[in-house]
């Protein structure tokens, strides 16, 4: 104690106090330094596509400025396509960061649980100060209820119980006393946490770390030191992004080099690069996925997966490992009965969450007698007024093991209070960890029966020690060697099972000797507690939640491997394990085959165990490529007996084999694991604030079977952000090869600037997320999880395929349109080639046509826009055609169905819809370049849009007659 | 996620690349092998083959139903457009500003003034018929040579002082320029409603006198047996009606901006995007 220069009785001095406080600083967790919100504003600016098309913006300013100098009076369409552009990038910048903003601190929580005011010793006065100004040496007094202000070594400890959840997960109030029992820190007695709750006792101690040094504080460093990681859609994005914008700048310097070389002034070739810039990128596609993906996450929230980072959504559906918890996730999270012995025999009980009766044999005497104890030797109360609730779903005051039994009792006799009232209770010695039994002392409620009835219950073989003899169908029989092996049997039977085993006997006072009158004394104990009748046993566990098998075994035929990691003991965990079918029925650990063969541990080819259990203690000692190794043999893998530090190697120790990794998690300690993880999984109702800060979803019913619905939702919106993006890509080349031709043939510019916008951030929009509604090609919980690094969600087959067939198709549909547009209103097509230099001359206003007639320059301007809106309904026409194939990508239309996604005929109808609007009800605005188009020329690309969906059924169709072929492989995207 | 997060090094990069583009160990050159690489281009020589001969096609398929003679629609020319002759333009449109002691600043002018009306003179003119009717000259058949129908004659000499054979100079030296307004071909345009349109120039801002002028042929009129027009293949050698004006009192060393319209029924001059439907505006400015 000298060390700390404090002193037991009278604390350090306030001088010395605030020399350390000088020293170590306040006794407060250092919140991470966040970002400025103006820098992540401004990142959102310039993420993406957005820094082309400031590119583009800056262009059109360039342009505009040497424009106005030169006086020309056009040069205000370049301003306006500048100020649009820019709009266009600051209106999907504010999206996204609005979406960003969303996500909260992780330590926001952490911070919340400062306690505020602590009591101390100093200068030998009590006094209250604020928990920020604790320092090491103070001494500090805590009572029930309070939150405990640091780490503290308890010097003093009186029916002291903390709830270390905040910490560990485990809710189970934990003793505290000033006996040093473990060298971990986290396991010893004598160390209350800091953040963890005092529930009930009082106790004095020493403060030995604050701030940032506590255990908590070093969890809260390791968390936030964990960095965010890219998940695998945002880094699928920025791939597709850079394969866009590749494109984009390629093309666009080309053309701008041919362009100059072709003696184009170089202010017209930088308008082009303009123009090819616009034309290459998708403006609302980022907008789109956002929009898919949130469409996801709240389909997601009503299966119970509440996501809070949106392009997790998508990581899910990635997931190749699982990393799941046991308690609480794969489990009920309540200790239920699940065996029983009595009369030598084992019997099963009910474990399900629903039960509402017991199916075992319940004639005989001794389960009369079992049950009498039961429901006797039992401290757990329900609260009242709650005779409506489910006997399961009722709130107990007491202990889980009491708790269980209370259950127990109340489904198969019911009414247990009213069996205890009449059955009062005389004496009582409660659980301690001296004895290891319970023990109260009732009347019975035969009336005619005036003897008492002494019940306990507590560890079996201490119980069994106190035994003399048996019951054996309801009649007593001496304990002799072969009975007492009996209940060793069932003993080692039951805690094989990994479950928690509790004896129980009885024993009757003789009237005679302990008449109406008699004073029990607990103290004295002045009663026998020895030579009782042992009745039987009865064993529990947290048992596995029924929808979990089955939604393991989905995880399985999916490909995704589930390792469980608890806290909890090997046995337990291995149980449970076999009965989730984490471990199949068939598969066995080293230790198995070891014990079968009658053969060391070490002699076992490790390469036949498909299972593995591995502790805690031998993860400690072993290299990380003994765990790589063991991460790569085994698939079915339990770690027992870990810690958050060792969670934490696990998951990369996965990441390592290139998987990604979900993390189940609920407590602080969980929470550097699941910031480290792909995907961080907290649970919703026993989740930490800390855990599910750090998560990127909750589980709102902590069922691991949700997590299932979840990959499913995931592999779809993966698939479906597929189809959006070919479907947006597609028309990138029905805009952008009219900029190519106009350089290139100098024609009157087929498609404008701002027709483009239209497209891409009008008609297309509604459209691409209705794909997002697309049901599953096939059952996509059969196939393996994709490869993060080679099945990518833009890959070669998609961008080729968009780009040079259906986009040139669709190009070639459009320009047969503004063809015929400009033919029928008299220049043909051979009148066109070449044309631009004298069409755009502002003062040539008498150019001849194909048939000799004259043409102002606004009368040609207008043409022009006619074109533009020739070329635009088309292009909208083939993308309702382009829509439609895009459905599916492998199965024909018809097999997937027209009608079942009703949200693509919302699309369609507003695609067209909007059309319709821009050409007849915003024709007459000059600015926005649209003209009312003559009826017939909607129709000029129809046999493209027919042929474009007749092209892709037989696409289609060989991709599912020649799998694995020539067509297969470059055609599939 | 590590792995993916690793920085690679730019040599490491390039290794890449070069792997990319030639892997010794599958033969893959940038990505694919050379028979896969033939197969792919050959598929996509075929594609675009087709896709070229539909659109081929497609076109012909336009052709075909296209009318030689007249466009299919003349949305866009209700109202003809109008020019000047000489057509130079400064900064702010159409500008006539010379000096008259100074010949180099106005022979520009009158050269191309006598190269526009080369195209008039009789040699020019000589396969159009004389008309003399004051109607619209209608053709319902191909009466005219190899199938065409019959232009009027129109010669520079109908516009008199202004056609530059008996002042070649078109009056610039003396301050009294000659101008030429042109009316936009429009086929089966028929303007004016039966009565002749004719030409109307007005100074915009009538702070000085007003202008004096003088309209060859007379009365500034366009004669209406200059219309309809049948287009380029039926009427090859069809050119249009002029009228000249001939400014005789512009205010010497100050900028005068004259508008010249077109006034007939059925042509129209107040379209505020277009300046050049139905007239035509200029500034002139003649310095001693």
């Amino acid at each position: 104690e000298e060390k700390y220069t404090t002193s037991i009785s009278k604390g350090l001095t306030s001088a010395r106090a605030a020399e350390i406080l000088a020293r170590d600083g306040p006794n407060a967790l250092t919140p991470p330094k966040s970002t400025p919100e103006i820098i992540k504003f401004l990142k959102q600016m310039v993420g993406g596509f957005s820094i082309l098309l400031w590119v583009g913006a800056l262009l059109c300013w360039i342009a505009f400025g040497i424009q106005t100098a030169q006086g020309v009076a056009s040069a205000f369409d370049n301003l306006y396509l500048g100020v649009v552009l820019a709009l266009v990038v600051i209106l999907t910048g504010i999206f996204a960061y609005y979406q960003e903003a969303k996500s909260t601190n992780i330590m926001a929580s952490f911070s919340k649980m400062i306690p505020q005011q602590a009591l101390v010793i100093r200068d030998g006065e009590k006094k209250e100060v604020p928990a920020e100004q604790l320092v090491v040496g103070d001494m500090v007094e805590i009572k029930g209820g309070d939150r405990i202000p640091a780490d503290i070594r308890l010097i003093f400890a009186q029916g002291c119980k903390v709830d270390n959840s905040s910490l560990t997960g485990e809710s189970e109030p934990q003793s505290r006393s000033c006996d040093f029992t473990h060298e971990n820190p986290l396991e010893t007695k004598n160390i209350a946490f800091y953040s963890t709750t005092c529930l009930e006792g009082t106790a004095t101690g020493m403060v030995i770390n604050t701030g940032d040094h506590t255990i908590i504080g070093r969890i809260a460093s390791l968390a936030s030191g964990v960095g965010n990681e890219k998940t695998p859609i945002a880094i699928e994005i920025e791939h597709f992004v850079h394969i866009v914008a590749g494109v984009a700048v390629s093309i666009g310097v080309l053309f701008f080099i041919i362009a100059v070389s072709m003696k184009y002034k170089v202010l017209d070739s930088i308008i082009f690069l303009i123009g090819i810039i616009v034309a290459n990128v998708p403006e609302g596609l980022l907008a789109t996925v956002t929009v898919s993906l949130s469409l996801t996450a709240k389909r997601m929230a009503k299966k119970n997966c509440l996501v809070k980072n949106l392009e997790a959504v998508e990581t899910l559906g990635s997931t190749s490992i699982i990393c799941s918890d046991k308690t609480g996730t794969l489990t009920q999270n309540r200790m239920t009965v699940a065996h029983l012995w009595f009369d030598d025999q084992i019997y099963s009980a009910d474990t399900s969450e629903e039960q509402t009766t017991q199916s075992f044999d319940q004639s005989s005497q001794s389960w009369a007698a079992l049950s009498k104890i039961v429901t006797l030797c039992n401290r757990a109360e329900f609260k009242p007024g709650q005779e409506n609730v489910p006997i399961m779903k009722r709130v107990v005051v007491g202990d889980a093991s009491e708790t269980a039994l209370l259950k127990f009792a109340e489904v198969i006799l019911g009414d247990v209070m009213g069996i205890r009232k009449r059955n009062r209770k005389l004496a009582e010695i409660p659980f301690n960890s001296t004895n290891k039994f319970q023990l109260s002392i009732h009347e019975t409620e035969d009336p005619n029966d005036k003897r008492f009835l002494l019940v306990m219950k507590g560890a079996p073989e201490r119980i069994l020690e106190r035994c003399s003899t048996i019951m054996i169908n309801g009649e007593e029989q001496p304990l002799d060697r072969e009975r007492a092996e009996a209940f060793q049997t069932a003993y080692m039977e039951l805690g094989g099972l990994g479950e928690r085993v509790l004896g129980f006997c009885h024993l009757y006072l003789p009237e005679d000797e302990f008449p109406d009158t008699y004073p029990f004394d607990t103290d004295s104990m002045n009663f026998p507690t020895s030579n009782l009748c042992f009745v039987g046993l009865l064993s529990m566990i947290d048992p596995p939640r029924s929808t979990v098998p089955d939604a393991v075994s989905k995880c399985r035929s999916a490909g995704i491997k589930v390792i469980m990691v608890t806290g909890d003991h090997p046995i337990t965990a291995k149980a449970i394990a076999k009965s989730v079918g984490i471990i199949s029925a068939n598969s066995e650990t080293v230790e198995d085959i070891a014990k079968r063969l009658n053969i060391p541990v070490e002699q076992v080819n490790k390469q036949d165990a498909r299972a593995a259990v591995i502790n805690g203690m031998e993860l400690k000692d072993m290299t990380t490529e003994q765990l790589d190794e063991i991460l790569i043999n085994h698939s079915e893998i339990v770690f027992a007996r870990t810690s958050p530090q060792q969670k934490l190697i696990i998951v990369e120790g996965c990441q390592r084999q290139d998987a990604v990794v979900a993390v189940t998690g609920d407590g602080v300690n969980d929470s550097p694991a699941l910031k480290k993880a792909d995907i961080g999984i907290a649970m919703g109702i026993a989740g930490s604030d800390a855990a599910k800060n750090a998560a990127d979803m909750i589980l709102l019913d902590d069922n691991f079977a949700s997590i299932v619905t979840g990959v499913e939702e995931g592999r779809l919106i993966f698939d479906n952000l597929k189809k959006t993006i070919a479907y947006t890509l597609t028309k990138n080349i029905a805009e952008l090869c009219p900029f190519l031709i106009y350089i290139i043939a100098s024609i009157p510019l087929p498609i404008g600037t701002i027709t483009i916008l239209f497209i891409d951030l009008g008609t297309d929009i509604i459209p691409s997320v209705a794909l997002a509604y697309e049901k599953a090609e096939s059952d996509i919980m059969n196939r393996r999880p994709r490869h993060k690094k080679k099945d990518r969600l833009v890959n070669e087959q998609l961008a080729v395929y968009s780009y040079l067939q259906i986009g040139i198709l669709q190009s070639v549909g459009a320009f047969l349109a503004y063809f015929t547009v400009y033919a029928e209103q008299g220049w043909l097509p051979n009148t066109l080639l070449g044309l631009r230099v004298n069409w755009e001359d502002d003062y040539y206003n008498d150019i001849e046509d194909s048939y000799g007639q004259e043409w102002t320059r606004y009368q040609r301007t207008y043409l022009q826009w006619s074109g533009y809106t020739a070329f635009f309904v088309s292009i909208t026409i083939q993308q309702v055609a382009d829509l439609i194939i895009r459905k599916t990508r492998r199965n024909s239309i018809f097999q997937q169905g027209l009608l079942r996604n009703k949200v693509i005929w919302v699309g369609i109808f507003s695609q067209i819809a909007i059309a319709l609007i821009l050409c007849y009800g915003l024709g007459s605005v000059t600015a926005l370049n649209f003209t009312p188009l003559r009826v017939q020329y909607w129709f000029v690309a129809m046999p493209y849009a027919i042929l474009i969906w007749v092209y892709d059924e037989i696409r289609k169709l060989f991709i599912r007659q020649y799998p694995g072929s020539w067509w297969d492989k470059n055609m599939y995207y | 996620m590590a792995a993916l997060n690793e920085k690679k090094t730019c040599s490491q990069r390039m290794e890449n690349f070069n792997r990319f583009v030639w892997n010794p160990d599958t033969g893959q050159l940038m990505g694919r092998t050379l028979i896969n690489w033939v197969w792919i281009s050959l598929y996509y020589v075929a594609f675009y083959i087709v896709m070229t001969g539909l659109f081929s096609l497609a076109i012909y398929s336009l052709m075909r139903t296209i009318n030689p003679y007249t466009p299919d629609y003349q949305d866009r020319l209700k109202s003809p457009g109008v020019t000047l002759r000489p057509d130079v333009y400064g900064e702010g449109g159409l500008e006539i500003y010379y000096n008259v002691s100074d010949k180099n600043s106005w022979e520009k002018y009158v050269t191309t003034l006598h190269k526009f009306l080369s195209a008039y003179n009789t040699t020019a003119q000589h396969a159009n018929i004389n008309c003399t009717s004051e109607k619209y000259f209608f053709q319902h058949s191909f009466l005219g040579p190899n199938k065409t129908k019959y232009s009027c004659k129109f010669t520079s000499d109908m516009l008199e002082n202004c056609s530059g054979l008996a002042n070649s100079t078109f009056g610039f030296p003396e301050g009294k320029p000659c101008l030429i307004i042109k009316m936009n071909r429009i086929i089966n345009f028929l303007p004016g409603n039966g009565t002749a349109p004719r030409v109307s120039c007005t100074a915009q801002h009538d702070d000085f006198s007003p202008l004096e002028l003088q309209y060859y042929p007379v009365n500034g009129t366009f004669n209406l047996h200059y219309f309809p027009y049948y287009g380029k293949k039926a009427q090859p050698t069809y050119s249009n009606p002029l009228v000249a004006v001939k400014f005789l009192n512009i205010t010497r060393n100050a900028e005068v901006t004259v508008v010249c319209r077109v006034i007939g029924t059925g042509i129209t001059s107040d379209n505020p995007h277009d300046p050049y439907e139905g007239k035509v505006e200029f500034k002139m400015k003649i310095q001693d």
